[in-house]
C-alpha cells in the first residue's frame, strides 16, 4: 500500500520538556553534552522537528478533478526553526547517476542552500554523480570525500553491498554520514549511517501503481515488468512490488522482466520487444523515471496505444506529455524537491552533532502521488510552465 | 435744429448703439457655444484617430526599445563573462575554495543569479557548489562552439535564462574548463518593463516564437505560462487583424501588433522580435487605457469651452461697459494734454533744431566729423549714421556714395590698423562697465588724398545693466600734424643713429690710430734697432745675419700693414676695380696651398685643401682680388691657430646657377681660438679687432676682414662666418662666377671604365670628392680613411682576383705614413698598377724615398677633376713641377738691364739682387738720363728696361713714351717694366698706357721680379 507522508507543524514544546529530551539523547549517544548545544530549536513558536502524518494520495484521477500541485511536490518549502551553530558548513553528496531525476532533488538543495544563506550561514556543498550507476565509482568518490574536511557526507546508495561497508568504514573513522533520496542503506542492511532523507517506501509505490495497472486492465491479462538498474534498491523495491501484487491475481501475470539501465533510449528498445514477442500484451508497468518514457515511446511506433496500458514512475516531461495524451496510464510523482531541501536541513543538524530523534527522524520519509491523465496538464504547468 | 432736437438724437442713436451691441454680443456668445460643442465633438474623433495611430507608434516603438534592452542586456552579460575570465588568474584555480571565491565576486560584482565554470567532466564548479551537472544544463550535451542563450525550468515552473559561452586556456584540478555560464531570473530583467498606474496598465513578456511563455508572471489576463497564441484563438481579433498573420510574424521572428478583445476587454498587443535569439518580445496594452483618456480629454476640453465663453462673454460685457464710461472721462483730459504736449514739443523741436545746426557750423569751423550708431539690448547695432561733415572728409558727397554703415568705414581703414581700431571700437561697445572709452588714431583712405591720418572720439550712452544704446563720436582729420610727427620722429632717429655712427667710427679710429701707432712702432722699432745692432757687430756674419732675418720679417710686416691700410682707403675712396679675366680655379688653389706652404710647415699646422663637386674650373673673376680674399682669410686662419691646430680649404661648386654662371662657395676653416659672439657682429667692420695686438700677441691691422667684405661685395658676393670662442672659426666665401671653356670633361675613359681603384686619405671630404671624380670618368672606386685597411684592402683583391688599377693615397695619414702604405701595396700588386700620392704638403723632401716605395706620381691637393683626368690618361712620367732656380739663372746670365731709379738706396738694392741673378746693370738717375742713355746705345746694348715712375727731371711715363717714340724700332720696343712704389690698379693701368711692358710693385718681391723679367725676356 502506498504511505503519503507530509511534514506537519507540531506545537510548541515546553522549554524544559525540550531540555530534559536532549540531556537524555546526550546522555545516552554522545555523552558530551557541549556537542548537542545546538540541536535545541529556539523558542520560536514552532518546532524544528519533522514528524508525518500518514495519508493515502491519490490524485487526479480521470472523474476526481486536478491535483493541488502543492501537496504533490512541495517547492514552497521554508527553512525550519533550527538554529545552526556556525556560520559555514561544507557537505558532499554523491548519488547514483547524472539523470533529470537527481537534478531536481539538486534544486531543492539549492534553494535550503540559499535560504540559510539570506540567513547568513554559508552552505558549501559538492553534489556528484558518475554519468552511469556504480558502486565502484560511488565507494571511491566516498573514500575521497572522507580525505577532505567535510561536516556531512551524504550517499544515495548505488548498491547497499558494496556501499555499506564504506559507510561503516567512514563512521569509524569519525565521519557524519548520512543517506538520501531515492536509496537507503539502513540499521537493517547493517549500514551505521546517522540518517536517511527520502523515499521509504519504494516497495509501496511499486505496488500501488501495480494496483492501478491491475484495477485498469480489470485484473485480467498479460503485464510486462520494465526496472531501471540492477542492485539499485529502489528499482528493485518497486519491482518486488509489483511482483507481488501481479501474484495476487490469477489472471494476471508477468510475461517478461527486462533491466534499462536508467536509459530512455534502451527502454523503448526493449518495450519494443516486449510488444514483438507478446501480441496480447495488455499492460507495462516501469519502475524508474527513464522506463514509462521508453514504453510510451514503442507503444505509439507500434500504434498499439489503446491495447497496452502503461504505469510508471516519476515526473519527466515527456513521461508526463504522454500522460496528457493517454498513451501512460498513471505515474507515481516524488517529491524530489522536498528530498533535496530535506536533506540540507538534517545534513546541518547531523553536521552540528544532533542526533535523529527530536530535531529530525532517522528517516525522513517523503510523499510519493499517483496521477492520471486529467493531473497532466496541471503537473506540466507546475514543473515545467506548459501551457497549451 | 435746436439743443433739445439734438439730444433727442443723440439718445435714440445711444439706445440703437447698445442694442446692437447687445445683440451682437448674445450672437457672438451663440456662435461660440454651437462652435465650441461641434468643434469638441470632430476634437474628440480627431483625437481618437490620431491618439490611436501615435499608439500604435508608440507600442512598436515601445516593443522595440524594450527588445533592445532585452537584446542588450543579454549582450552585457556575456561581456561580463568575458571580462570576468580576462581577469581569473591561476592563484584563483589553485584550490577550490579560491575558485569558489572568485565565482562569488563575480556574481556579487554582476548581479546574477548564478555564475559557473563547467568543466570537461560536466562538473559545475559555482560560488558555493559543485555539482554534475550534464542532465540538469541541456547546452552541455554537445560540445559548445559559439555563446549559446537558452532558457531553463527550475522545478517548479520558474523559468530561467542561461547564458553560455566555451572557454578555453583555463584548467583546475587536471581537467579542462570549456564553458562559462551565467544564470539569470528573467522576472527581474523583465520587471521594470512593466507599467501599471491604476486601472490602465501595460504588460510586458516574453514568449518563443511557438507562443510558449518564457516567463513566469501572468501577462494581462493570461495566466503564467500560457501560450500566447493559444489564446489568440480564444480572442475576438478587431477588424483588419488575423490570427493567420500573428502566428506567421511570430513564426518569422517578425514586428507586428494586433488589436482584440479578450474575455471582453479590447487590448492592444504588439510584439517584436528579440535580436540574438528565438524570443518575442509582447507588449499588451489595455484598451481603454487609449479610450478613457481620450473621452476624459474630450469631455474636459467641452465642459471648459462652455464655461470659458461664458465667463468671457460676462467679462466682455462688464469692460465693455466700463470702457465707454471711462473713456469719456479721459477723453476731455487727453485733448488738454496732447494740446500742452504739442507746445512741448514743437518748442523742444525748435530749441534742437537751433542746437544741430549750431552744432554742425561748429564741425564745420573745426573740420570735425560726427557719427551716431544706435544698439538694441544685445548689443547689436540696429543704426549707423555719419554726419554729411565727416563723408565730406573722406571725401564723399552722399548717403549713395557713403552709405550708413559701419563697413563704409571700417572698409577704408588702414590694414596696419584695421585689427587694433576694430578691436578698440567693439571693446568701447562692449565694456558693459563703461569705464573704456574710444580715442584711437588711424588712417584712411580717402576718396581723392589717399591715406591720411584721422583722431576719433567717443562716448556710449548704456542702460541700466550696462548694455549699449547709443555712440556718438567725433572724427579729426590729423593727418598733417601726424605727418609732421613722423617726419620729427624720422628725423630724430636719422639724428641718433649717425651720431652713433659717428661716435662709433670716431672710436675705432682712434682705437685704429693708437694701434697704428703701436703697430707701426713696433716692427720700427726693430728695424731700427737690429739696424743698429747689425752695424755695432757688422764683423760677425752669422749674428749680422740674424739681425737682418729679423729686421726683413719686421720689414714685411710693416709693408703688409701699410699695404692694408691703403688697400683699405682705396677701397672706400672707390678707387678699386674688379677685373675680370678668364682664371684658372685650380690655379689659384695651388698658388694659394704654395704661397701659405711654408708658414703651414713653420707653424705645424695641419692642412686639408680639397674640392667637391668642380665641374667649372675656368670662369672669369678678379684673379688678384679672389687670391686676395682667400689669402686673407687663410692668414688668419694660420695666424690665429695655434701649432697642431686644423686649417682648412674647400671649394664647393653648388648646384642650379644660371646657364653660363657658376656658383662656388669657399670655405676657410680653423681650430684657431675663434670669436666671441659680440666681436662676430662687427668682424667685418674696419679698424675692428677683438683684440689688440698687445694683448693677443697677434699683429695686424684690423682691416683685413674689412678688406676682404669689402672685396666680395664688389664681386657680387657674400661672406659669413660662423666662429666660436676656444673652438675655431670657419668662413665661407660665397660667389657667383662666370663660367668659360665650358665644364671640364666628364665623359668616361673607355680604357679605364669598370677598373677598380682605391683612394687612401684620412679626410673624409677628400675620399669622398675623389671617388666621385673617379666614378665620373667611369671608375669603381673604393675608399678608406686607414693606410692599415687600405693593405688589407688591395691583399683582398689580389686575393679574390679583382685588383684595383690604380691607388690614390694620402702622405701623412695617422695610423700608416703614405710611403710605408704604397710600399706595402706594391709588394702585393707588382709594378705594374699606378700609386698617386696625393698630398698638401711639399714633397720634395721625401720625393725619393716614395719613388723607391713604389711611387708613380705625385699630385698636389686639391686635385680638380680635370687634373685627375689627365693624371690617369697620360702615361706615368716623372714630370718636373717648377723651373729649377738654376735655369733661371743660366737664362738671366748677360742680359742686360737699365736700371732707371732716382733713390740711391733703391738704386744699391735693385742692382745688387739683379746680378745676383746674372743680369748686367747699368743705371741711370731718372727719365732723362735714361732716354739718352737708349738713344746713344747700340744695338743688343740692354735687353730690357726697368723703370722707375716718380723721378726729378723726366718721370717714367715721360721717359717710356720718348722712348717708344724713338725711331730705332729695336730701342723702340725694347721690354719696359715700371718698378715703382705706385702700386695701385690705376698705376699700372698707367704704366701699360705709358707703353710698358710690365709692373712690379715696391718694395721689390725677388720672386715676382724674377717671374716678370722671365716672361718679358723670354
Amino acid at each position: 500500500m502506498l504511505r503519503n507522508r507530509f511534514w506537519s507543524k507540531k506545537k510548541q514544546e515546553t522549554a524544559g520538556s525540550r531540555i530534559l529530551i536532549f540531556m537524555a539523547v546526550s546522555a545516552l549517544v554522545w555523552g558530551s553534552a557541549a556537542g548537542l548545544t545546538g540541536c535545541v530549536g529556539k523558542d520560536t513558536g514552532e518546532s524544528g522537528s519533522l514528524s508525518r502524518q500518514e495519508m493515502p494520495k491519490v490524485l487526479g484521477e480521470q472523474g476526481r478533478g486536478e491535483p493541488n500541485t502543492a501537496e504533490v511536490i512541495n517547492f514552497d518549502q521554508r527553512l525550519d526553526s533550527y538554529e545552526p551553530l556556525k556560520t559555514h558548513y561544507h557537505f558532499y553528496f554523491t548519488y547514483k547517476t547524472v539523470h533529470p531525476w537527481w537534478d531536481a532533488v539538486g534544486l531543492g538543495m539549492e534553494d535550503a542552500a540559499k535560504q540559510y544563506e539570506e540567513r547568513g550561514i554559508v552552505i558549501d556543498y559538492e553534489y556528484l554523480a558518475p554519468d552511469s550507476v556504480s558502486a565502484k565509482d560511488q565507494t571511491e568518490k566516498l573514500l575521497e570525500a572522507s580525505r577532505r574536511d567535510f561536516d556531512v557526507i551524504g550517499v544515495d546508495v548505488a548498491d547497499v553491498t558494496a556501499v555499506t561497508p564504506v559507510i561503516n568504514e567512514l563512521i569509524a573513522d569519525g565521519h557524519k554520514v548520512m543517506t538520501f533520496s531515492s536509496s537507503d542503506a539502513s540499521k537493517e542492511d547493517g549500514c551505521q549511517r546517522i540518517a536517511y532523507v527520502g523515499n521509504t517506501h519504494n516497495y509501496e509505490d511499486g505496488a500501488q501503481l501495480t494496483e492501478t495497472l491491475c484495477e485498469r486492465l480489470g485484473y485480467r491479462g498479460n503485464v510486462a515488468l520494465l526496472v531501471g538498474s540492477q542492485g539499485v534498491p529502489c528499482h528493485e523495491d518497486r519491482a518486488r512490488g509489483a511482483r507481488d501484487v501481479i501474484e495476487k491475481y490469477p489472471d494476471m501475470e508477468i510475461v517478461e522482466t527486462a533491466y534499462d539501465g536508467d536509459d530512455a533510449g534502451k527502454a523503448q528498445e526493449l518495450a519494443k520487444e516486449f510488444l514483438t514477442r507478446h501480441q496480447d500484451l495488455a499492460g507495462i508497468i516501469c519502475c524508474n523515471m527513464s522506463n514509462p518514457v521508453g514504453a510510451a515511446r514503442a507503444v505509439v511506433e507500434a500504434g498499439r496505444q489503446k491495447e497496452v496500458a502503461i504505469v510508471g514512475m516519476d515526473h519527466d516531461q515527456e513521461a508526463l506529455r504522454y500522460l496528457k495524451e493517454g498513451v501512460i496510464y498513471a505515474l507515481g510523482i516524488q517529491d524530489c524537491y522536498s528530498i533535496g531541501f530535506d536533506t540540507i536541513q538534517v545534513a546541518m543538524k547531523i553536521a552540528d552533532g544532533c542526533l535523529p530523534g527530536e530535531l529530525y527522524p532517522e528517516k525522513t520519509e517523503e510523499i510519493t502521488t499517483i496521477i492520471y491523465q486529467d493531473g497532466a496538464p496541471t503537473m506540466l504547468q507546475a514543473l515545467y510552465g506548459e501551457i497549451d | 435744429m435746436d439743443g433739445s432736437q439734438n439730444n433727442r438724437i443723440d439718445q435714440r442713436q445711444k439706445k440703437e448703439t447698445m442694442a446692437y451691441a447687445l445683440i451682437g454680443g448674445i450672437l457672438i456668445a451663440a456662435i461660440l457655444l454651437i462652435t465650441t460643442v461641434w468643434v469638441s465633438g470632430r476634437a474628440r474623433v480627431g483625437t481618437s484617430q490620431a491618439v490611436n495611430r501615435v499608439s500604435k507608434f508608440y507600442l512598436e516603438e515601445l516593443a522595440g526599445r524594450r527588445a533592445s534592452v532585452v537584446s542588450e542586456e543579454l549582450n552585457n552579460h556575456f561581456t561580463y563573462m568575458k571580462n570576468a575570465l580576462s581577469v581569473l588568474e591561476d592563484s584563483d584555480l589553485e584550490s577550490q575554495d579560491a575558485l569558489r571565491s572568485f565565482l562569488g565576486k563575480v556574481k556579487k560584482m554582476y548581479g546574477v543569479d548564478k555564475f559557473a565554470l563547467v568543466d570537461e567532466n560536466g562538473l559545475v564548479y559555482a560560488q558555493h557548489s559543485t555539482i554534475s551537472g550534464r542532465s540538469r544544463y541541456g547546452f552541455l550535451e554537445e560540445a559548445m562552439k559559439g555563446p549559446v542563450i537558452s532558457t531553463v525550468n527550475l522545478y517548479g515552473a520558474r523559468t530561467q535564462v542561461l547564458l553560455a559561452m566555451p572557454v578555453e586556456g583555463i584548467t583546475f584540478q587536471g581537467s579542462r574548463i570549456e564553458v562559462c555560464f551565467i544564470q539569470l531570473n528573467i522576472n527581474e530583467m523583465l520587471e521594470s518593463m512593466t507599467l501599471q498606474a491604476s486601472d490602465n496598465e501595460t504588460y510586458c513578456n516574453l514568449y518563443y516564437r511557438n507562443g510558449e511563455s518564457l516567463t513566469n508572471d501572468d501577462f494581462g489576463y493570461l495566466s503564467a505560462g500560457k501560450n500566447v497564441l493559444s489564446a489568440m484563438t480564444e480572442a475576438e481579433l478587431d477588424e483588419g487583424y488575423s490570427y493567420e498573420q500573428l502566428a506567421d510574424d511570430f513564426a518569422v521572428g517578425r514586428l507586428g501588433q494586433i488589436s482584440f478583445e479578450y474575455e471582453g476587454i479590447p487590448e492592444s498587443l504588439c510584439y517584436t522580435p528579440v535580436e540574438g535569439t528565438n524570443w518575442m518580445l509582447t507588449i499588451l496594452i489595455r484598451g481603454n487605457v487609449i479610450s478613457d483618456q481620450i473621452s476624459s480629454i474630450s469631455s474636459a476640453m467641452m465642459n471648459r469651452g462652455v464655461i470659458q465663453i461664458l465667463i468671457t462673454m460676462g467679462s466682455m460685457l462688464l469692460v465693455f461697459l466700463g470702457l465707454i464710461h471711462q473713456s469719456r472721462k479721459n477723453a476731455r483730459i487727453l485733448l488738454e494734454q496732447e494740446k500742452m504736449d504739442g507746445d512741448r514739443i514743437r518748442a523742444a523741436f525748435a530749441q534742437v533744431k537751433r542746437e544741430q545746426t549750431a552744432m554742425d557750423n561748429i564741425h564745420d569751423a573745426m573740420g570735425s566729423g560726427l557719427w551716431t550708431m544706435e544698439f538694441d539690448e544685445k548689443a547689436q547695432m540696429i543704426s549707423c549714421t555719419w554726419s554729411e561733415v565727416f563723408r565730406k572728409m573722406v571725401g564723399y558727397e552722399s548717403e549713395e556714395e557713403f552709405p550708413n554703415r559701419l563697413e563704409s568705414w571700417s572698409d577704408l581703414l588702414h590694414e596696419e590698423d584695421k585689427e587694433r581700431v576694430t578691436k578698440e571700437y567693439w571693446d568701447t561697445v562692449y565694456d558693459y562697465t563703461g569705464e573704456k572709452t574710444y580715442n584711437v588714431e588711424y588712417r584712411l583712405c580717402t576718396r581723392h588724398a589717399g591715406w591720411r591720418w584721422f583722431h576719433a572720439a567717443g562716448r556710449l550712452s548704456r542702460r541700466d545693466d550696462g548694455s549699449p544704446i547709443s555712440f556718438v563720436g567725433l572724427f579729426v582729420d590729423i593727418d598733417d600734424e601726424k605727418k609732421m610727427e613722423q617726419r620729427l620722429e624720422q628725423q630724430k632717429i636719422d639724428l641718433q643713429d649717425a651720431l652713433a655712427a659717428a661716435q662709433h667710427a670716431n672710436r675705432a679710429k682712434t682705437t685704429f690710430l693708437n694701434n697704428m701707432s703701436h703697430d707701426i712702432r713696433t716692427p720700427m722699432n726693430a728695424i731700427i734697432g737690429f739696424t743698429s745692432l747689425a752695424a755695432t757687430h757688422i764683423d760677425n756674419t752669422e749674428q749680422v745675419e740674424d739681425y737682418l732675418a729679423k729686421i726683413t720679417t719686421s720689414s714685411n710686416h710693416l709693408l703688409s700693414l701699410i699695404n692694408d691700410v691703403l688697400d683699405m682707403s682705396r677701397i672706400e675712396s672707390g678707387k678699386v676695380k674688379i677685373e675680370e679675366k678668364e682664371t684658372s680655379l685650380p690655379e689659384i688653389m695651388h698658388d694659394l696651398k704654395t704661397i701659405v706652404q711654408a708658414d703651414i710647415t713653420s707653424k705645424r699646422l695641419e692642412f686639408y685643401i680639397d674640392t667637391a663637386d668642380v665641374v667649372n674650373e675656368h670662369v672669369l673673376c678678379d684673379k688678384l682680388r679672389l687670391n686676395q680674399v682667400l689669402l686673407n682669410l687663410l692668414s688668419n686662419a694660420m695666424k690665429f691657430t695655434k701649432p697642431g691646430g686644423i686649417v682648412s680649404v674647400r671649394i664647393i661648386q653648388k648646384g642650379n646657377a644660371p646657364e653660363g654662371w657658376a656658383d662656388y662657395d669657399f670655405q676657410v676653416k680653423d681650430t684657431g681660438i675663434g670669436m666671441s659672439k659680440e666681436f662676430l657682429e662687427h668682424v667685418f667692420e674696419p679698424f675692428e679687432r677683438e683684440r689688440t695686438s698687445t694683448v693677443s700677441g697677434i699683429q695686424g691691422t684690423g682691416l683685413g676682414m674689412a678688406i676682404t667684405k669689402n672685396i666680395v661685395d664688389m664681386m657680387g658676393g657674400a661672406i659669413s662666418v660662423v666662429s666660436e670662442e676656444g673652438k675655431g672659426s670657419t668662413f665661407t666665401v660665397s660667389l657667383r662666377l662666370r663660367t668659360c671653356c665650358g665644364p671640364v670633361g666628364q665623359e668616361i675613359i673607355p680604357e679605364l671604365s669598370g677598373l677598380r681603384a682605391l683612394v687612401v686619405d684620412d679626410d673624409f671630404n677628400t675620399c669622398s670628392s675623389v671617388t666621385k671624380m673617379l666614378s665620373t670618368i667611369g671608375l669603381r672606386p673604393d675608399w678608406t680613411t686607414s693606410g692599415k685597411e687600405a693593405v688589407l684592402r688591395a691583399k683582398l683583391a689580389v686575393e679574390q682576383s679583382d685588383e684595383y688599377a690604380a691607388y690614390i693615397i694620402d702622405w701623412l695619414m695617422p695610423d700608416m705614413n703614405g710611403v710605408e702604405v704604397v710600399r706595402r701595396i706594391r709588394g702585393l700588386i707588382g709594378e705594374e698598377t699606378p700609386i698617386i700620392i696625393l698630398t698638401a704638403y711639399d714633397w720634395s723632401d721625401i720625393e725619393e724615398e716614395a719613388r723607391k716605395a713604389g711611387v708613380t706620381a705625385f699630385c698636389s691637393k686639391p686635385i680638380f677633376l680635370s687634373e685627375l683626368r689627365e693624371l690617369l690618361e697620360s702615361p706615368f712620367t716623372v714630370q718636373g713641377m717648377e723651373e729649377d732656380e738654376e735655369e733661371d739663372r743660366e737664362f738671366f746670365i748677360g742680359k742686360k738691364i737699365l736700371l732707371v731709379e732716382d733713390n740711391e738706396l733703391n738704386q744699391e738694392i735693385a742692382v745688387e739682387i739683379l746680378q745676383e741673378a746674372g743680369f748686367v746693370i747699368d743705371v741711370a738717375g731718372d727719365g732723362a738720363v735714361a732716354v739718352e742713355k737708349l738713344r746713344s746705345a747700340k744695338a743688343g746694348r740692354y735687353d730690357l728696361v726697368l723703370m722707375d715712375i716718380q723721378m726729378p727731371i723726366m718721370n717714367g711715363y715721360e721717359a717710356t713714351e720718348r722712348i717708344r717714340a724713338m725711331e730705332d724700332r729695336e730701342i723702340g720696343t725694347i721690354p719696359i717694366i715700371a718698378m715703382t712704389a705706385n702700386a695701385f690698379d690705376e698705376d699700372k693701368r698707367a704704366a701699360l698706357e705709358a707703353g710698358m711692358n710690365g709692373h712690379i710693385a715696391k718694395p721689390i718681391d725677388i720672386p715676382k721680379l724674377m717671374e716678370a723679367l722671365r716672361e718679358v725676356l723670354s
